[in-house]
């Protein structure tokens, strides 16, 4: 977790609580959510719907009124105005006014975005051209497809050049090459500097390029950490093996409980204090080691897993 | 500041345009060509005076129409399209969007009135013979009423629905204009003098039966006006920020 202080975007306490009918009762929708981004990376933010996670983004940007906590971008608070002046944001899915022209949309969202007046023209003709949307600023939004408007959706997230870039959902409605795309946008602004925090239930695209992720389950931080951290396996190796076909030698098979066998490749895992006698016995056996590297679980396996505690304990890696 | 708020008022202006507002003008004139015909027959300068008067009543009905419509669906629709999300992520306060949308829809309606009262006054020429620019002077205090009730209904909209926002439009509009009947001739008192009434508005008589109304006039039914949007964007506002998107 990165120093509060330094953090380009910095949650503390978020706390979300809704009045049910009649205001009789109350229901939970965000508790004690604490979380730190550090600037210049791609933060994911996870969860099973009806976890939190748009509750604390609107809270975050503004859009929701917290109970409590404390939400800040680049130090100053996001609830005010002037502290969302270096933040951009794409919603979860996309709605702009149909009847405007994508010209139009973004001139509008260019003037609120403090754009120089100098600018406009070509600020909003270079993203239309980044979000492959050149030559199309000219028809309706009503005319644009899902994956259209969402790409017009990052262009105008993009438009006050800002620090911090908040992106909800941003593969969604997009096909593979635009989710692609995304993919490539989103480490091209993290090479430039920017600050990504991502909500996402695409967990390859998570794995695949968030530094660091926040998992939340009912309202709360059910883990939090480096990708690398939650998913290694500790104190396990794992091994790739060819020449597998007839099987592993028996010292190996004594070692694993774990192993996947396809055509003549084998993948297994050893306590990590056997690794030197498990290749001992493969190479005395004439089987070829591919790879040996510290196990990891795919996200999708350690998320499953993880929501599916019930004591639904919080885990924190540094 | 005042650019984020005029860019959100071009927005509301550009979307009534798109929506073809604009052809609610075109409706009016016919309206009044179809009505000339259907007034009663008096001595040259009473039936010019009836004109008027009916002119003022269309201009007021139609302009009332136009307004409750735009500010009972605006900030309602762009909370339920959620197009309000990209506009209110951005550094751009919640009293900002408000004053924006109002500006936005008190530049559609004084457009629309001022269509109204062209249209007025041509037919006015065409029939009468007689060139009746007080007509300009009565379209201009319905634009300042239509202006104090787009606030008020901009000002609800930010915490209620369409209809909740028309009938408490048409509600303000009536008890507006109650004073007169509530407190009889003469009385005096604080609960005269602090009723929230609108008939500073009211220059049918002046306009329909005389020749218009003085500078001196204008100037204090502009700071009625002036007086009743801000107080009612401020409370709007309030409320607004309170909002949950």
């Amino acid at each position: 977790m990165s120093d509060a202080g330094s953090a380009a975007i910095s949650i503390r306490g978020a706390r979300k609580v809704y009045p049910t009918r009649m205001g009789l009762s109350e229901r939970v929708a965000v508790d004690d959510v604490t979380f730190d981004v550090a600037p210049g990376t791609i933060h994911g933010l996870l969860g099973p719907n009806g976890a939190g996670k748009t509750t604390t983004l609107k809270m975050l940007l503004g859009l929701a009124r917290p109970t409590a906590g404390d939400f800040r971008v680049l130090g100053a608070s996001s609830r005010t105005p002037g502290g969302r002046a270096r933040l951009g944001f794409l919603p979860e899915q996309p709605y702009f006014p149909p009847q405007l022209t994508g010209d139009q949309a973004m001139r509008l969202y260019a003037r609120l975005s403090n754009v120089p007046a100098s600018e406009i023209t070509s600020r909003i003709a270079e993203l239309l051209e980044a979000v492959g949307l050149s030559g199309r600023g000219d028809s309706r939004l009503s005319a644009y497809s899902r994956g259209m408007l969402q790409r017009l959706g990052v262009a105008q997230a993009l438009l006050g050049r800002p620090e911090v870039v908040v992106l909800d959902e941003p593969a969604s409605g997009l096909d593979p090459v635009g989710q692609r795309d995304m993919r490539n946008l989103m480490m091209s602004l993290r090479a430039a500097g920017t600050t990504v925090l991502l909500s996402s239930h695409q967990l390859s695209e998570v794995e695949a390029i968030c530094d660091r992720v926040t998992i939340l389950n009912r309202g709360a931080v059910a883990a939090e950490g480096r990708i690398e951290d939650l998913l290694n396996v500790r104190g396990r190796t794992s091994v790739r093996v060819k020449g597998a076909a007839g099987g592993l030698p028996p010292a190996v098979v004594a070692l694993t409980d774990d192993v996947a066998l396809s055509g003549d490749t084998a993948v297994f895992s050893v306590p990590d204090a056997s690794v030197r006698a498990a290749v001992d016995a493969l190479d005395d056996a004439g089987v070829a080691i591919v790879s040996v590297a510290p196990k990891r679980e795919s996200l999708e396996d350690y998320f499953t897993a993880l929501l599916g505690r019930s004591d639904s304990s919080k885990e924190v890696s540094s | 500041m005042i650019r984020r708020v005029s860019a959100i008022a071009g927005a509301v202006f550009l979307d009534a345009v798109k929506r073809r507002v604009v052809y609610l003008v075109l409706f009016f004139g016919v309206v009044m060509a179809v009505a000339i015909p259907a007034l009663p027959s008096y001595g040259a300068g009473v039936q010019s005076a009836v004109y008027r008067e009916m002119a003022l009543a269309l201009t007021f009905a139609a302009a009332l129409a136009l307004t409750l419509g735009l500010s009972a669906n605006r900030i309602p629709g762009e909370i339920e399209r959620r197009t309000i999300y990209a506009v209110l992520s951005k550094p751009v306060g919640r009293w900002e969007y408000m004053a924006g949308t109002w500006l936005g829809i008190f530049g559609v309606v004084g457009v629309c009135i001022l269509g109204f009262a062209v249209v007025d006054v041509a037919v006015g020429w065409l029939v009468y013979k007689e060139v009746m620019f007080q007509l300009f002077e009565g379209a201009y205090a319905i634009w300042l009423e239509m202006g104090v009730l787009a606030a008020f209904a901009t000002a609800i909209s930010g915490v209620a629905g369409a209809v909740v926002v028309t009938t408490a439009g048409l509600t303000f509009l009536f008890a507006g204009h109650s004073r007169g009947s509530l407190f009889p001739p003469g009385s005096t008192g604080l609960a005269k003098m602090l009723y929230p009434s609108l008939d500073a508005f009211d220059v049918v008589n002046p306009v329909a039966h005389g020749s218009g109304f003085g500078p001196v006039y204008a100037a204090v039914m502009t700071a009625t006006f002036l007086g009743w949007v801000g107080v009612l964007l401020l409370a709007g506002s309030a409320a607004f920020a309170r909002r949950d998107m």
